[in-house]
């Protein structure tokens, strides 16, 4: 199973992603803030995780930095609602692996999503 | 008149008829001492000479009763030589002063004082009749009455006829027989005189008082006045009055100093004039110069206020793709599920449609408010225009735009990122297509220009298009001001254009004729040109 974790404050975006990745056969985990999604990191391992970079507590680029120190390789993609080059190219230097821009269609969700295990396989 | 001599220290005026009047009276003093003197000097010798002739006269009238020896006829011709006036006593002596005849028979038989002038007018010592080397024989005294009267002694000298006399009375070696002596009284010159030195005082005094007046008039007239005048007229300068020169036609050293003085008034005046003129256009810099910073302050605020819209617009935005992702994915979901070309699939295009519009709106309210260049770097600005112009030539829409580049020949570099100068070029030619129906000519100018003398490069973007309505012209570079159909403007691109060149340190103008077309003018601060 390719598992999936969506860390996001935004219910609408979880769940449109949710919506778009379930049914394409991803095992989707939910979480509403970084440091819920840092406890679930804890017990579970993911393929691919979904970050939201402005977030109330703790700001995506944060919890980005945690994830890399603790869990080195994995593959985090940053959602944005404002692709600067500055934050494209902060988070790709902290080792995210792709970015994509908000507001993301199905689409657009699912290539960054399935690049991921294609580069993998 | 009578001020000048209250102070007389005061006033030239005063000093000089003081001393010219003091100088006029101790001369006219002399002068009327001198001229008295004289006149009795010269009534004396007259009367001297004519006494000497009286005496003679007496001489000779009594010669042949002497030679005779007839005494009492001697005696009888001097009786009768005092009877006229003025002639009070005629006498004969002998050399030892024996009076032997007198017209005062009184005195015959006394003796002549040996100290008074009948003696000592020829001898300084008559006892041993040593001579005097300057003989006087006359003598002015005042008689009894105190009239001025004249004593004259003459010699009778021992001649032929006496000596050869029958007589024998005197022997030829004496050479002097005796004297003659008269006093003659000079009462009538006296008076005379006196009448004469009164009139002199008389003239002298009118004269006097004729030259000081006189004096004082001139003096009055040619320093007093005029120098009243000049002081008047310094006191209304000192006062502050320039429009009064001092009336003095003289060509002398008050009329020199008075014209001298009237040329400084209107040095002054000019002065005066000069200094309310660079008052005024002092007055008109600082105007200027307020109206300046009025302008910049107002370009302020308004780029203070594009720039808290646009952070405003950032918020919005952002919150906005939030929920534009649910409505993108779940139409998207839904639009899976419908068939194909069903009722519902079309309408759940038109909601993908909008929604994607939506995101294509705030992409670029974003991009008006990202504050800082993602990138410090060089642009060189003939480079980015080209770029961007051969970017947009191959897109339908420039399909038939006509581009003119009129480039400077030197590479400007200004500082920033060039995707930012990208940004504005494409600006101004998407602006000028749609100003143009798609049709027309760009051209693009650059150049380098001073502002300030600062260095900048200017370019302008001409297009032929509509131009722009006057009352649009101030509201050109806010976000939202558009004139283009709700599907086709965003009203974000000036505005956008603006926030980017500010940042730069440049600014924006526009130009614009309506019907012939629109120029926008980018000035950006140039760092360096590469040849
Ligand atoms: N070159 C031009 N010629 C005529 N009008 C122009 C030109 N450029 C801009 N404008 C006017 O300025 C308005 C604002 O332009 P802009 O900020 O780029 O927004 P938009 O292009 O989305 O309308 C335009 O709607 C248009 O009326
Ligand atoms: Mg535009």
């Amino acid at each position: 199973m390719k598992k999936v974790l969506v860390i996001d404050d935004e219910p609408i975006v979880r769940l449109s992603s949710k919506r778009t990745l379930a049914p394409e056969g991803y095992d989707v985990t939910l979480a509403d803030s970084g440091r819920e999604g840092i406890e679930i990191l804890e017990r579970e391992t993911f393929d691919v995780i979904l970050l939201d970079l402005k977030m109330p507590d703790m700001s995506g680029i944060d919890v980005l930095k945690v994830i890399m120190e603790k869990w080195p390789g994995t593959k985090v993609i940053i959602v944005t609602g404002y692709s600067t080059v500055d934050t494209a190219v902060e988070s790709l230097r902290l080792g995210a692996y792709n970015h994509i821009e908000k507001p993301f269609t199905p689409n657009s969700l699912l290539a960054a999503v399935k690049e991921v295990f294609d580069k993998k396989d | 008149m009578n001020s000048i001599f209250a102070n007389p220290e005061k006033s030239i005026a005063a000093k000089l008829i003081i001393a010219t009047g003091l100088l006029i009276v101790v001369f006219s003093f002399l002068f009327w001492y001198a001229t008295l003197k004289k006149q009795e000097q010269d009534i004396m010798s007259i009367a001297v000479k004519y006494g000497d002739s009286f005496v003679n006269f007496a001489k000779e009238s009594t010669h042949n009763s002497m030679l005779s020896l007839d005494k009492t006829q001697t005696q009888r011709i001097l009786e009768n030589l005092s009877t006229p006036e003025g002639v009070q006593r005629v006498k004969i002596f002998d050399h030892k002063g024996n009076v032997e005849f007198s017209s005062d028979q009184e005195e015959v038989g006394n003796e002549v004082d040996i100290n008074s002038m009948s003696c000592r007018g020829c001898h300084t010592d008559p006892v041993t009749g040593t001579l005097s080397p300057s003989p006087k024989k006359w003598s002015k005294y005042k008689d009894k009455k105190g009239s001025t009267s004249l004593k004259i002694v003459s010699q009778i000298y021992n001649d032929v006829s006496c000596s050869s006399a029958s007589c024998h009375v005197h022997p030829e070696e004496q050479k002097i027989l005796g004297f003659v002596e008269t006093d003659l009284s000079l009462a009538l010159l006296d008076e005379a005189l006196f009448k004469q030195g009164l009139a002199l005082t008389a003239y002298v005094i009118i004269f006097v008082i004729a030259v000081s007046l006189f004096l004082g008039i001139i003096n009055y007239k040619i320093v007093t006045n005029p120098v009243h005048k000049l002081s008047d007229g310094m006191k209304q300068v000192a006062g502050g009055d320039l429009d009064h020169p001092v009336q003095i036609d003289s060509i002398d050293e008050i009329g020199v100093l008075a014209s001298t003085f009237n040329s400084m008034i209107k040095d002054l005046k000019a002065a005066a004039g000069q200094k309310a003129r660079w008052t005024q256009t002092l007055e008109e810099e600082v105007a200027k110069k307020t109206e300046e910073i009025k302008r910049t302050q107002t370009g302020l605020i308004q780029t203070e206020k594009l720039a808290s819209l646009g952070r405003m617009a950032a918020g919005v935005a952002h919150e906005i793709n939030n929920p534009l992702t649910g409505v993108v994915t779940f139409a998207h979901l839904m639009r899976q599920r419908c068939k194909p070309g069903s009722d519902d699939a079309e309408d759940l295009d038109v909601i993908i449609e909008q929604a994607e519009r939506c995101a294509k709106i705030i992409k670029n309210l974003l991009t008006f408010a990202r504050a800082t260049p993602s990138e410090k770097g060089k642009i060189h600005i003939n480079n980015v225009i080209t770029k961007t112009m051969t970017l947009v030539k191959n897109q339908e829409k420039f399909h038939n735009v006509k581009f003119h580049m009129d480039l400077a020949d030197a590479n400007l570099v200004t500082d920033g990122d060039g995707t930012q100068f990208q940004q504005i070029c494409l600006n101004m030619f998407l602006n000028a297509a749609d100003a143009m129906n798609l049709r027309g000519d760009i051209t693009v100018k650059t150049h380098q220009v001073e502002e300030k003398d600062k260095p900048f490069v200017e370019t302008i973007f001409t297009d032929t298009g509509s131009g722009i309505k006057e009352e649009d012209l101030p509201k050109l570079f806010e976000p939202f001001f558009t004139t283009k159909p709700v599907d086709k403007g965003t009203g974000l691109g000036l505005s956008i254009t603006h926030g980017i060149v500010k940042h730069l340190g440049g600014s924006i103008r526009v130009k614009s004729t309506l019907g012939q077309g629109t120029s926008f003018f980018v000035r950006l601060p140039l760092i360096k040109q590469e040849i």
